[in-house]
C-alpha cells in the first residue's frame, strides 16, 4: 500500500493565525474568564460568606491582570478592556437567563412566562436581566451613549470617573444621565414584569 | 419612542425630580401640556426614583449568583459515565465540578472532572479539552494522572483522573516532624515534577502546598491545573474564607503574576521558592491573614522577606514551629537557596527549576551553591550604584587625579554590569524558549501549539524591543524562528529568519554571522519544499563560511551538512552523498564533536537508503549505532531511531523477520524511555506492526496497531493526524486479510480526519482517496476506483508538484483502474507517465513500479506495440525473479 515515509510525518500547523483570529480568540478567552469568575463569585455568595468582597470591579480587574500581557491586548487600554469585559458579562448573564427560561419551558425560547417574585426570586432576576437587555437595546437605538453607560456601570462595575472617561463627558453629566436612565429602566422592567 | 421624546422625558424628569413630592404632580400637569402619556412616563420614572431599590441598584453580583446555576449539577446517572459510578462531590470551581467516583470492575477510586455549562462558549469547551490533552502528555509518577476522557450523551465533556488521597506537603512535614534533609528530598521530588512539566511546555502557574499532596507511602503528587483549582474549593468549604483563600493563592504568586506581567517558568520557580521557605522556616514569610487583597499585594511586591533562618528562630521562640535545628553555616546556605528561588527580580532568581534542583543537590552534598557566585556579583554592583554619588563627592574634595581613577572604575563596572545583564537577558529568553521544547519536539510541540505560539509571540515582541542591538536581536529572531520551524509554522519562521538576516547584514553584508543565518534559512526553505531557494542559500552560506573561517571550523562542516541535507530533500541523492561525505570528513577532525559526526553519518545513511544503496546505508547505520551507544548509552531514543532505520533497510530488502527484530529492540527502548502509553511508543508499535503485516501475521499486527491507535486517541483525541496514520495502517492490514469492508471503513475514517484537520485539498486527503480507490480495484469495481483516483489527483493538483511521487503513484493506480475497464490507450498514458516520474525517485523494486510494468505490458500488448511491451515484459520478468525482494515503498 501507499506510505509517505517510514517515520510518521510531523503534524503540520493548522494554518497561520491572523490578527483577527488572535483577537477573536482573546475575546473568547475574556468571555470564558469572565464566566468563570462569575461562577466563583456565585459559589462564594451562595455560602453566605460575609467576607466575600468580590464585585464586578474586582472581576474585571482580575481578568485584566490575566490578559493584559497577551499580545492581542497589547494595544488595548485598561479602560477599553473593561468596556469589553462589561459586554462579555452582559452576554454571560443574558445567556444564562435565557437558558434558565428555556429549561423551564422545555426548550422553548423567548416566550414570556409568568413569575411570582415571592415564590421564585431567581426566575424573577433572570426575567429582569432579559428585560434589562431588551430595554438596553431599545435605549441604544435612541441614545447609544446612555446605553453604553448603563452597560458599563451595571455589568462592568465602572465608577463615575471611569464612566466619564469612557464616554468623554463630565462626571456631572454621567450622574445626571445615570439617574434618568436608571429610573427609566426600572420603569421598563416593572412594565415587562407585570 | 424616538430620541426627541426621550430628551423631553429626561428634561422633565430632571426638572421635577428635585422638587418636593407634593409639587411634582402639579409641575408635570403644567409642563406636559395635556400630553397624557408623556406625563405617565415621567411620573412612573419619578416613582421609581423615589422607591430607590431598583434592580440596577442591587448590583450585578447577586444577580449573577442566582442566575448561574447555584447548585452543583446533578451527578450523571449510573451508566452515563461508562464504567464509573459517582459516589460524591470533591469540589467545584469556575470550569466544572469534580466528582469522586468508583470503577467497580477494577475496584479503584478516581476523580472525574465534568465541565459545567458546556453550551456557553465553544472556546471554553476547547479550553477544557486542551487542558485534558495537556494532562495526557504529562506522564510522570509525581503528577496526578489522566486515565480517560469522553463526553456524555448531551455533549458535555469530562475526564477521569487519578484520585489522590494525601496530605498537603507542609502539613505532612509538620505532622511527621520531618528533618531538613527529608523536607528537601520531598521538595526536590516536587521540583522534578515541575521541571518535567516545563519540559513539556506546561507551566503550572498555581503551585502551592495544597496542590502538592504527600501520600501515605511518602510519595508526592502534584495536582494539576484545572483539577487543582477544584480541590482548592474543597479546602475552602471546610475552613478558609474566600478572602483567605484568595490571599493564600496570592501568597505563592510571583510578583510578575501579581503585576500581570509576563509569566514564565520562572514564576513557577518563585512559587517553589515560597514553598521551600515555608518548609525550612516552619511558616510563610509574610503574614497576610489580616490584610485586604491590595494590602497583601503591596506586601508581596515590596516587602523583603526575613531570612528563613531568622524566621525559623522567631517561630521556634513562639513555639509554633516544628522545623528542626541546624548549624549556622547550613542555615546560611539555605537562606541563599530560598531567597534566590523566591527573588522578586526575575533576573536574579534561579533561571530554571533545573538550576534550583542542582543547588539543592549541592546543599545535600555539602558543595558550594551556584547561587552564591551570582549574589556576590550582584552585591558588588549594588554597592557601586548605591554609593556612586557619595564616591563622586568625596573625589571632588580630595584630589582630581584620584577622582578620575575612581570615577573611571565606577563607569567601567557599570558598563560591564549592563553588558552582563543584557547577556543574561538574551540567554534567559533563549533558555526559556528552548527549555519548553526539551524532550521531544514533536510530542511536546504541536499539540500544545496554541499555548506555545502565544509564548513565542511574546518572545517576538520582546525581541523587537532590542532594536539598536542588531546582533542580539538577530540571535533572538533565529532562536524563535527555529522553534516556529519545529512547529511547522514555516511562514512565521521565514519572516523571522529573514529579519535576522537583515539585522546581521546591518553589521556587514559578508561575514560569518551572515553565513550562519543563510544556512538556517536554507534548511527552512528545504522544509518549505522551496528547493531552489534552499540550495541557493546553502551554497551562499557555505561559500561565505569557507571564506571567513578556517577549513576545519565546525561552522563550515555545519554549512556543508546543510547543503547535503537540502540536496537530499530535493532528491539529488548522488550529489547529496558527495557533499555529506565531505561534511563527515570535516567532522572527523580531532576537535569536532562525535555527536555532530553521528548526525551527519545518519543523514548520509538515509540518503543512501533513499537512493537504494541499502548495503552502504546498513554499514553506515551500524557505525552510527556504535557511536550513539558510546555517546548516549545503550538505551537512548536516538539509538532506537537508528535501530528503526536498520529495520527499514531489512524491510526494504524483504527480510521481514530481521526487520521485526530491530523494531522490537527499538520498541523496548522507546517504551522504557517514554513509558508504555506515550505517542512515541505508539509510533514504534505502528512500525513494528508493519513488519508483522508483511510476515502475514495479521492478527498480531492488528493488535499492535489497535493498541497504538488507542494510545494516540487517548493523547490527541480521536480527530488527529497521528490517529489517522494508525488508522491507515489498520486499513492496510485489513486489505491484506481480504477484509475489504473493514479496510474501507478505516480509510474513510482516515480521510475524514485529514479533511477536518487539514481541509479538503491537503495531500493526505488525496492519499486516503487513493487508498479507497485501491479497495475498489480489489473488488474489481474499476469504475468507482477510477473516480477515487481522479479525486485524489484533483486533490493533489492544488498542493503538490506534478512530479511528486504521490501523484505518480496515483497515476499508476489510475492506469490499473482504466486497464480494468479495457480503456487501453488512456490506461497506457497514465501508467507510463506515473512510471516515468516514479522511476526517477524510487528504487526499481518499489511495488508501484512493478505494478506499472505489469500493467504496461498488458496495455502495450492490447495496443499492438510489441517493442514497448517486450521492454517492460523483460523488466517484469526480473521483478518476479526478485519477488522475495518485494518492497513496500
Amino acid at each position: 500500500m501507499e506510505f509517505q515515509s517510514i517515520r510518521v510525518p510531523s503534524p503540520e500547523a493548522a494554518g497561520p493565525v491572523g490578527d483577527k483570529g488572535n483577537k477573536r480568540q482573546a475575546l473568547d478567552e475574556l468571555f470564558s474568564l469572565t464566566y468563570e469568575e462569575l461562577r466563583r463569585l456565585a459559589s462564594c455568595v451562595r455560602r453566605g460568606d460575609p467576607s466575600c468582597t468580590m464585585n464586578p470591579t474586582a472581576l474585571v480587574n482580575e481578568a485584566w491582570i490575566k490578559l493584559a500581557n497577551s499580545p492581542c491586548f497589547a494595544h488595548t487600554s485598561p479602560l477599553h478592556f473593561k468596556r469589553i469585559a462589561a459586554r462579555a458579562m452582559r452576554q454571560v448573564l443574558v445567556e444564562a437567563a435565557r437558558r434558565r427560561h428555556a429549561d423551564k419551558r422545555g426548550g422553548a425560547e423567548g416566550v414570556t412566562i409568568e413569575f411570582n417574585d415571592a415564590i421564585e426570586p431567581t426566575a424573577s432576576w433572570g426575567h429582569d436581566v432579559l428585560a434589562l437587555d431588551r430595554a438596553l437595546e431599545g435605549l441604544a437605538r435612541i441614545q447609544p451613549r446612555q446605553a453604553l453607560m448603563v452597560e458599563s456601570r451595571f455589568f462592568g462595575g465602572f465608577d463615575i470617573p471611569e464612566t466619564a472617561a469612557l464616554l468623554e463627558v463630565s462626571e456631572a453629566t454621567v450622574l445626571r444621565d445615570w439617574r434618568a436612565a436608571k429610573a427609566w429602566l426600572a420603569h421598563e422592567l416593572r412594565r415587562a414584569g407585570s | 419612542m424616538d430620541s426627541d421624546r426621550w430628551e423631553r422625558i429626561q428634561a422633565l424628569f430632571h426638572d421635577a425630580v428635585d422638587l418636593p413630592p407634593s409639587e411634582q404632580r402639579s409641575f408635570l400637569e403644567k409642563a406636559c401640556g395635556g400630553d397624557e402619556s408623556l406625563m405617565v412616563d415621567v411620573a412612573a420614572m419619578l416613582a421609581e426614583e423615589a422607591r430607590g431599590d431598583s434592580f440596577l441598584d442591587r448590583g450585578m453580583a447577586q444577580v449573577a449568583n442566582q442566575l448561574l446555576d447555584p447548585d452543583v449539577p446533578a451527578a450523571p446517572a449510573f451508566g452515563e459515565l461508562g464504567p464509573y459510578r459517582i459516589v460524591g462531590v470533591l469540589g467545584e470551581g469556575g470550569m466544572g465540578v469534580v466528582y469522586l467516583a468508583e470503577r467497580e470492575d477494577l475496584g479503584i477510586r478516581v476523580a472525574i472532572k465534568l465541565m459545567r455549562d458546556a453550551w456557553l462558549s465553544p472556546a471554553r469547551r476547547e479550553r477544557f479539552t486542551s487542558e485534558q490533552r495537556m494532562l495526557a502528555q504529562l506522564n510522570h509518577p509525581s503528577i496526578a494522572r489522566l486515565y480517560d476522557a469522553d463526553t456524555l450523551a448531551n455533549g458535555t465533556p469530562f475526564f477521569v483522573m487519578e484520585f489522590v488521597e494525601g496530605v498537603p506537603l507542609t502539613e505532612y512535614c509538620n505532622r511527621h516532624q520531618c528533618s531538613i534533609e527529608r523536607r528537601l528530598q520531598l521538595f526536590r521530588a516536587v521540583c522534578e515534577a515541575v521541571q518535567y512539566a516545563h519540559s513539556h511546555a506546561v507551566i503550572h502557574r498555581d503551585l502551592k502546598p495544597s496542590n502538592i499532596l504527600v501520600k501515605e507511602d511518602g510519595s508526592i503528587r502534584l495536582l494539576d491545573f484545572g483539577i487543582a483549582k477544584q480541590v482548592e474549593s474543597l479546602d475552602l468549604a471546610t475552613d478558609e474564607t474566600m478572602t483567605g483563600l484568595r490571599l493564600m493563592t496570592l501568597a505563592y504568586a510571583a510578583p510578575e503574576q501579581i503585576r500581570g506581567s509576563r509569566v514564565g517558568i520562572q514564576s513557577d520557580v518563585y512559587s517553589l521558592g515560597m514553598i521551600l521557605y515555608e518548609l525550612m522556616a516552619g511558616g510563610p514569610p509574610f503574614d497576610l491573614s489580616s490584610l485586604s487583597t491590595s494590602q497583601a499585594e503591596a506586601v508581596l511586591l515590596e516587602q523583603e522577606p526575613a531570612k528563613p533562618s531568622t524566621k525559623a528562630r522567631q517561630s521556634s521562640a513562639d513555639g509554633e514551629s516544628s522545623s528542626p535545628a541546624l548549624g549556622k553555616a547550613a542555615w546560611a546556605d539555605l537562606d541563599v537557596l530560598c531567597l534566590t528561588a523566591m527573588h522578586k527580580d526575575m533576573a536574579r532568581r534561579y533561571r530554571s527549576v533545573e538550576a534550583l534542583i542542582r543547588d539543592i543537590d549541592h546543599y545535600l552534598q555539602g558543595a558550594p551553591l551556584e547561587a552564591r557566585l551570582d549574589s556576590a556579583r550582584y552585591r558588588i554592583r549594588k554597592f557601586v550604584t548605591r554609593n556612586q554619588r557619595a564616591v563622586a563627592v568625596t573625589v571632588a574634595t580630595v584630589a582630581i587625579a584620584v577622582g578620575l581613577v575612581i570615577f573611571f572604575t565606577v563607569r567601567l563596572a557599570k558598563a560591564r554590569n549592563d553588558a552582563l545583564a543584557e547577556a543574561a537577558r538574551t540567554q534567559r529568553i533563549q533558555r526559556f524558549t528552548l527549555d519548553l521544547f526539551k524532550g521531544g519536539d514533536e510530542a511536546a510541540g504541536p499539540s500544545e501549539e496554541l499555548r506555545v505560539v502565544t509564548l513565542l509571540d511574546r518572545g517576538v515582541q520582546e525581541a523587537q524591543l532590542l532594536s539598536g542591538e542588531p546582533g542580539a536581536q538577530a540571535e533572538l529572531f533565529e532562536t524563535l524562528g527555529g522553534i516556529y520551524q519545529k512547529l511547522g509554522k514555516y511562514d512565521r519562521a521565514a519572516s523571522l529568519l529573514l529579519s535576522a538576516l537583515g539585522e546581521r547584514k546591518k553589521l556587514g553584508a559578508d561575514n560569518r554571522s551572515v553565513a550562519e543565518t543563510l544556512v538556517l534559512l536554507s534548511l527552512l526553505r528545504a522544509d518549505q519544499a522551496k528547493y531552489d531557494d534552499a540550495e541557493q542559500f546553502a551554497r551562499q552560506g557555505l561559500e561565505m563560511s569557507q571564506r571567513h573561517l578556517p577549513p576545519n571550523h565546525p561552522q563550515v562542516a555545519k554549512a556543508t551538512f546543510a547543503l547535503g541535507k537540502v540536496l537530499e530533500d530535493r532528491g539529488r541523492y548522488d550529489q547529496a552523498i558527495q557533499v555529506l561525505d565531505q561534511a563527515a570528513k570535516l567532522q572527523s577532525a580531532p576537535r569536532a564533536l562525535p555527536a555532530d559526526l553521528a548526525a551527519t553519518l545518519s543523514e548520509l545513511a538515509n540518503t543512501n537508503f533513499y537512493a537504494g544503496h541499502y548495503d552502504v546505508s546498513e554499514t553506515l547505520n551500524q557505525r552510527v549505532l556504535g557511536m550513539q551507544r558510546q555517546i548516549y548509552g545503550e538505551r537512548h531514543p536516538l539509538v532506537a531511531d537508528t535501530l528503526i532505520n536498520l529495520g527499514a533497510i531489512q524491510f526494504q530488502l524483504g527480510h521481514y523477520p530481521e526487520s521485526e527484530r530491530f523494531n522490537r529492540q527499538a520498541l523496548d527502548i522507546v517504551q522504557s524511555w517514554y513509558g508504555k502509553d506515550h505517542p512515541e511508543t505508539a509510533d514504534t508499535m505502528t512500525i513494528l506492526g508493519q513488519s508483522l503485516t508483511y510476515q502475514q501475521r495479521f492478527e498480531e499486527a492488528a493488535a499492535l496497531l489497535k493498541q497504538s491507535r488507542a494510545i494516540l486517541e487517548h493523547t490527541y483525541g480521536p480527530v488527529h493526524p497521528r490517529v489517522a496514520y494508525a488508522l491507515n495502517e489498520l486499513g492496510n492490514v485489513a486489505i491484506r486479510q481480504g477484509k475489504l469492508d473493514d479496510a474501507e471503513a478505516y480509510f474513510r475514517q482516515t480521510m475524514d480526519i485529514y479533511r477536518s484537520v487539514y481541509g479538503d485539498t491537503h495531500y493526505q486527503v488525496g492519499i486516503a482517496q487513493s487508498n479507497l480507490g485501491g479497495i475498489y480495484v480489489e473488488r474489481k469495481d474499476y469504475v468507482r476506483a477510477e473516480q477515487f483516483f481522479r479525486d485524489a489527483l484533483k486533490t493533489y493538483s492544488s498542493t503538490l508538484a506534478g512530479d511528486h511521487s504521490s501523484v505518480a503513484i496515483s497515476r499508476i493506480r489510475l492506469g490499473t483502474a482504466l486497464l480494468g475497464q479495457r480503456r487501453f490507450a488512456e490506461a497506457q498514458q497514465e501508467s507510463r507517465a506515473g512510471y516515468e516520474t516514479l522511476t526517477k525517485k524510487a528504487s526499481p523494486t518499489v511495488k508501484w513500479l512493478q505494478t506499472a510494468r505489469k500493467d504496461l505490458v498488458a496495455e502495450y500488448d492490447a495496443l499492438h506495440q510489441p517493442e514497448e511491451a517486450a521492454k517492460f515484459r523483460d523488466m517484469a520478468a526480473a521483478d518476479s525473479k526478485n519477488a522475495e525482494f518485494a518492497g513496500k515503498k
